[in-house]
């Protein structure tokens, strides 16, 4: 399998120290990493220099051997973030915001008409039913939702990116253990049934929920910004676990 | 009434607003004709017609009237050429002729060459009535104002009579004069009491007195300042190249000529106070010109 | 609840400006004005119906329509690209230095530092008379401060969406577009209507000063003191700016009052279609006019000699320290007195009240509604700072109004069941959640104030807006530029001193929000 994204001795400094020491970690297509770890651990922040909104001080990040963070524009569509705080544009509606998700392959036109109507009603729709959203959401502002709901629009609009990787950080936090489950089995593309929908077919989220480890492949620890757990589930266990979040 | 039906009710009224009438058609090279804002400018807005008529047909050009509620304004207006022809008064018309070199003195009313300024007074300050200069001194201490700030009448005159009396303006109430704006609020805030002494044009306060709209037994005149030339007709020095040669001559020969003869010229002199205007020349304004530059009103 | 009960009573404070206007206007309250001021009021239960009086009304309204809208439009307009050439967003996304757009914000204050009025004046020296001059001299202060109040509102803006949408490979103008515009249309909306009226104002203020217009009818006739036919005018002004309130409430409600409507909703195409129609007769009338061309007369600029001298003669301490005392004074009245009087009659009838109260006030310009009063008090500096607060009063005491209507009357109910009276209520229940964007505001107004002392030169007879009037009819260029950078240091430095408060009290209403 090909390796797409690479992350080489990279350490990234605050001022109270280092947010992450020295890691080194080869991301390889169709895998499905679970990032563990304390809070404070650096997980936000792996993610973060993963997708190259945070610039490394020190080591290299790749994305098919291209440093990230001169990715042309087209190039970034590969990776798809969801992130804690969702990032939504709370005004705009449903369709309107997932499909901002697309403005990566498309020009300034195209984003003033997504402003002033619809456009590309189908594939929008298509994404919008694959995240378990109501149809006629789709004319509702995002501020006017329910947490679940919005939830479900941030993925929505990833799907619509087509991107390769996911990076998905604490994305069933503030869900109930039901819906955690039923969103995770969507990001996983287990229950999506329309072809036309591209799910990143790589994923590293980080996770707090011990039970729903039993779909991932591969287990990356973070402790003090170290990275101190890679690991496949057959090596895993609770010993480990309760090391991590001592 | 539902939200977007009252939304787009306002909508048409305000379109209602800005499009019932227009004036539309480019105008060509017109006489522009003003006056600054003195007596009854009010009138002289809303019946301006009557004299641009007139002078229509007289000139056979197209005239047409603008009006200015400012006298620095309508001074300004002259200097970039805005204005053609403008009823000056006697500081203005000098502001004017300085700013715009070669303007023509046309005509003023028979009374403007002798023209007099009145101090008028609440009767309850005691003041009585003096007919010697130095009775000035004797409204030192009082609330003074004066009209507009660049009235002949009603400011330059009156100041530059006071100064020659000893009396300075930071000797009144306040440390200063006040500026009520124009001859009638001048006597309507002497009238009233707010300011106890003012000074005002002449012809106004003898209008207002006739057609009874003061109580002369609140407010009276305590001095008759002595003569001097005010108001007058002003007009650019290039008319003449702009409507014809000797335009200037026809159009002073159409402010001589109106008469209360006839009914509608008889209506333009009321709009001006005037019985007839006669001839004037810039010499007469000289002293006006000299007292402007002692109060700083000139530079 | 300490922090909110303070903010609450510092709302109230300003009002003590009161004591020392009134002890300084009841002093010298006389009844010598009362027949004037009897007929004043009673003319407008019978305008001059004379035809040609409405004629010349209607017309100098539409005048003044077309130079408001005109300026309106354009000044919306500019102020948007400034507001969005100088925000910090945009230098960062498009990655420009951030000395340059310091550079441009510096520049931006000093338009806005002068009154309109004055820009008008000047122009009037350099341009000729034209409809363009008050157009001109509206939009040059207007954009700056639409320019300062969008950019503020833009800086304000959570910037991680617009990270998201980069990360996901959005380009930078695509990603600016979707997330900016969309909460950026209901401030222009909500901001704009309100300032149309002003700009309404704004323009019957210039037309009081000359620049034709209602405003030029208000003050003939006033100056005249005929009354009937001052109110004539009145009356019109009054129904148009009836007509402009409802459509600003309109906007404001479509945009900020009601959360459930869509963005694309909001972007009512119909009534832009529409305002640019009207604005487009306003142009072709001015345009038709043969006023419209403008040449340009340049005057002599002063010599650096000849401002030291100007500067030397004008006693400009006393100057800018009765400027001062107007600003303090009336800016008091102004940010005061809405809720003491709300305080004082909570009732919902007395409210309503209220606001017809409010709204004559902010009908007739300060110059005029300054010389109704020194009709029967003496004259002082008591008299401009009433009138100026009055008329400042009457903005101020809407925008409460409508932030206590929109924040709707929850706490209110909670304290009423207590058994709290009614002004207690009020007190706690409105007032206090309120006071912190109240007072945010007033931080602007009061920027407003220094400026607009400006326009009672006349009444006070002193201050700098006085000497000023008085500079430019003796035509003194060396004073007048010495007059007009004083103002521009004043209005900056209060600016810079305003915008702290601002800052402090928008943080305070984030607080209150969340808690």
């Amino acid at each position: 399998m090909t390796n797409i994204l690479c992350l080489k001795d990279v350490s990234v400094f605050n001022k109270r120290g280092p947010r992450l020491k020295d890691i080194s970690l080869t991301i390889k297509q169709g895998e499905r990493i679970a990032l563990i770890g304390p809070s404070g651990a650096g997980k936000s922040t792996l993610l973060s220099i993963a997708n190259g909104s945070l610039k490394a001080d020190k080591g290299d990040v790749t994305w098919f051997d291209v440093p990230v963070r001169k990715l042309t524009q087209r190039q970034r569509t590969g990776i798809g973030t969801l992130w804690q705080d969702l990032r939504l544009v709370e005004e705009l509606t449903v369709g309107q915001n997932v499909n901002a998700g697309a403005l990566g392959r498309h020009n300034l036109i195209w984003s003033l008409l997504n402003l002033v109507g619809q456009v590309e009603t189908d594939k929008c729709m298509a994404c919008i039913k694959a995240a378990g959203l109501e149809e006629h959401l789709i004319n509702i502002s995002v501020k006017n939702l329910s947490g679940g709901q919005r939830q479900r629009v941030a993925l929505a609009r990833l799907l619509r990116q087509n991107a390769e990787l996911l990076l998905a950080d604490e994305p069933l936090s503030s869900l109930d253990p039901a819906l955690s489950k039923e969103i995770l089995l969507l990001l996983l593309s287990k229950t999506i049934k329309n072809e036309s929908i591209i799910v990143p077919k790589t994923i590293v989220m980080t996770l707090h929920t011990p039970e729903l480890l039993i779909y991932f492949d591969r287990f990356i620890g973070l402790k003090n910004g170290i990275l101190v757990l890679d690991m496949s589930p057959k090596q895993l266990q609770d010993k480990h676990l309760n090391w991590l979040y001592s | 009434m539902s939200l977007h039906l009252k939304g787009k009710i306002c909508i048409l009224a305000l379109i209602s607003i800005v499009g019932v009438t227009f004036l539309g058609s480019k105008a060509q090279d017109s006489l522009i004709v003003s006056a600054i804002p003195d007596q009854n400018p009010e009138k002289l807005n809303r019946l301006y017609n009557l004299l641009t008529n007139e002078l229509e047909n007289k000139l056979n050009v197209p005239v047409r009237y603008v009006p200015v509620t400012n006298y620095a304004s309508a001074v300004s207006a002259f200097r970039t050429r805005s204005l053609d022809l403008v009823w000056f008064g006697g500081l203005t018309g000098v502001q004017a002729r300085l700013q715009r070199p070669g303007a023509k003195v046309i005509a003023q009313r028979d009374i403007d060459a002798k023209f007099h300024s009145v101090f008028i007074a609440n009767t309850s300050t005691g003041i009585k009535p003096f007919s010697n200069q130095s009775g000035l001194k004797a409204i030192r201490g009082k609330r003074f104002t004066f009209g507009s700030q660049s009235s002949t009448s009603g400011r330059l005159m009156p100041q530059f009579f006071l100064q020659r009396a000893g009396v300075k303006v930071s000797d009144f109430s306040g440390g200063n004069a006040g500026f009520s704006g124009s001859h009638d609020a001048t006597i309507a805030l002497v009238q009233s009491g707010s300011y106890e002494v003012g000074a005002l044009n002449e012809q106004v306060w003898s209008t207002r007195v006739k057609s009874g709209n003061i109580d002369l037994s609140k407010v009276q005149v305590i001095w008759r300042s002595p003569a001097y030339a005010d108001y007058h007709w002003l007009a650019q020095p290039d008319i003449d190249n702009r409507f014809g040669k000797g335009f200037t001559t026809k159009l002073q020969r159409t402010l001589l000529n109106l008469s209360r003869k006839s009914k509608k010229q008889s209506e333009i002199l009321d709009l001006f106070g005037a019985n007839r205007f006669i001839k004037a020349t810039s010499s007469q304004y000289t002293d006006i010109e000299k007292i402007g530059r002692k109060l700083g009103k000139i530079k | 609840m300490k922090l909110k009960a303070a903010s609450g009573l510092v709302a109230l404070l300003p009002s003590l400006a009161l004591i020392p206007v009134l002890i300084g206007i009841l002093k010298g309250l006389h009844i010598g004005g009362l027949p004037v001021l009897v007929n004043f009021l009673s003319s407008s239960l019978h305008p001059s119906l004379n035809a040609t009086v409405l004629q010349s009304s209607w017309k100098g309204l539409q005048v003044t329509v077309y130079i408001a809208a005109i300026s309106w439009l354009l000044s919306i307009f500019l102020g948007l690209i400034l507001a969005i050439g100088s925000s910090k967003i945009i230098f960062q996304t498009i990655g420009l230095p951030n000395w340059l757009r310091l550079l441009i914000r510096m520049t931006l204050s000093f338009p806005r530092a002068i009154h309109e009025l004055i820009w008008g004046l000047i122009l009037l020296q350099l341009i000729g008379l034209s409809p363009w001059i008050a157009i001109i001299a509206i939009i040059i202060p207007y954009s700056s401060l639409t320019a300062r109040v969008i950019g503020d509102q833009i800086d304000a803006l959570d910037i991680k969406p617009l990270e998201a949408l980069k990360v996901c490979g959005a380009k930078p103008l695509s990603a600016l577009i979707t997330t900016i515009i969309p909460k950026i249309i209901p401030v222009i909306t909500s901001y704009g209507g309100y300032r149309f009226e002003c700009a309404l104002r704004g323009a019957t203020l210039l037309g009081v000063f000359g620049l034709g217009g209602i405003g030029t009818e208000l003050q003939l006739s006033f100056q005249s003191l005929k009354f009937e036919e001052m109110w004539t005018s009145l009356w019109m002004l009054a129904g148009l700016m009836f007509i402009v309130e409802l459509l600003v409430n309109y906007f404001h409600k479509i945009n900020i009052g009601s959360e459930q409507t869509e963005f694309n909703k909001k972007l009512r195409i119909d009534y832009l279609i529409a305002i640019i129609t009207i604005t487009f007769l306003c142009y072709q009338f001015i345009s038709g006019d043969n006023y419209s061309n403008i040449s340009w007369h340049p005057i002599q600029l002063p010599s650096r000699l000849e401002l030291i001298q100007a500067a030397n003669e004008l006693d400009i301490i006393k100057l800018i320290s009765n400027t001062l005392i107007l600003t303090f004074l009336s800016a008091g009245i102004a940010i005061g007195t809405p809720p003491l009087w709300m305080m004082i009659w909570p009732h919902h009838s007395y409210l309503r009240i209220q606001s017809l109260i409010w709204g004559f006030f902010r009908l007739i310009p300060p110059p005029l509604s300054a010389l109704i009063l020194l009709l029967s008090t003496n004259p002082n500096i008591y008299v401009a700072a009433l009138a100026l607060g009055a008329h400042n009063m009457g903005v101020m005491g809407r925008l409460l109004k409508e932030g206590i209507e929109q924040n709707g009357n929850s706490t209110a109910i909670a304290f009423e069941s207590l058994g709290a009276k009614p002004s207690q209520t009020w007190l706690y229940g409105c007032l206090n959640p309120n006071a912190p964007s109240y007072l945010a505001y007033s931080a602007y107004r009061t920027d407003v104030l220094i400026r607009q002392t400006a326009v009672l030169g006349l009444v006070g007879g002193t201050g700098l807006g006085w000497q000023l009037l008085e500079s430019i009819s003796s035509f003194n260029w060396a004073e007048i530029a010495v007059l007009i950078i004083i103002y521009a240091i004043i209005t900056l430095t209060g600016e810079s001193i305003t915008d702290h408060l601002r800052i402090y009290w928008d943080s305070k209403n984030k607080l209150d929000f969340t808690s």
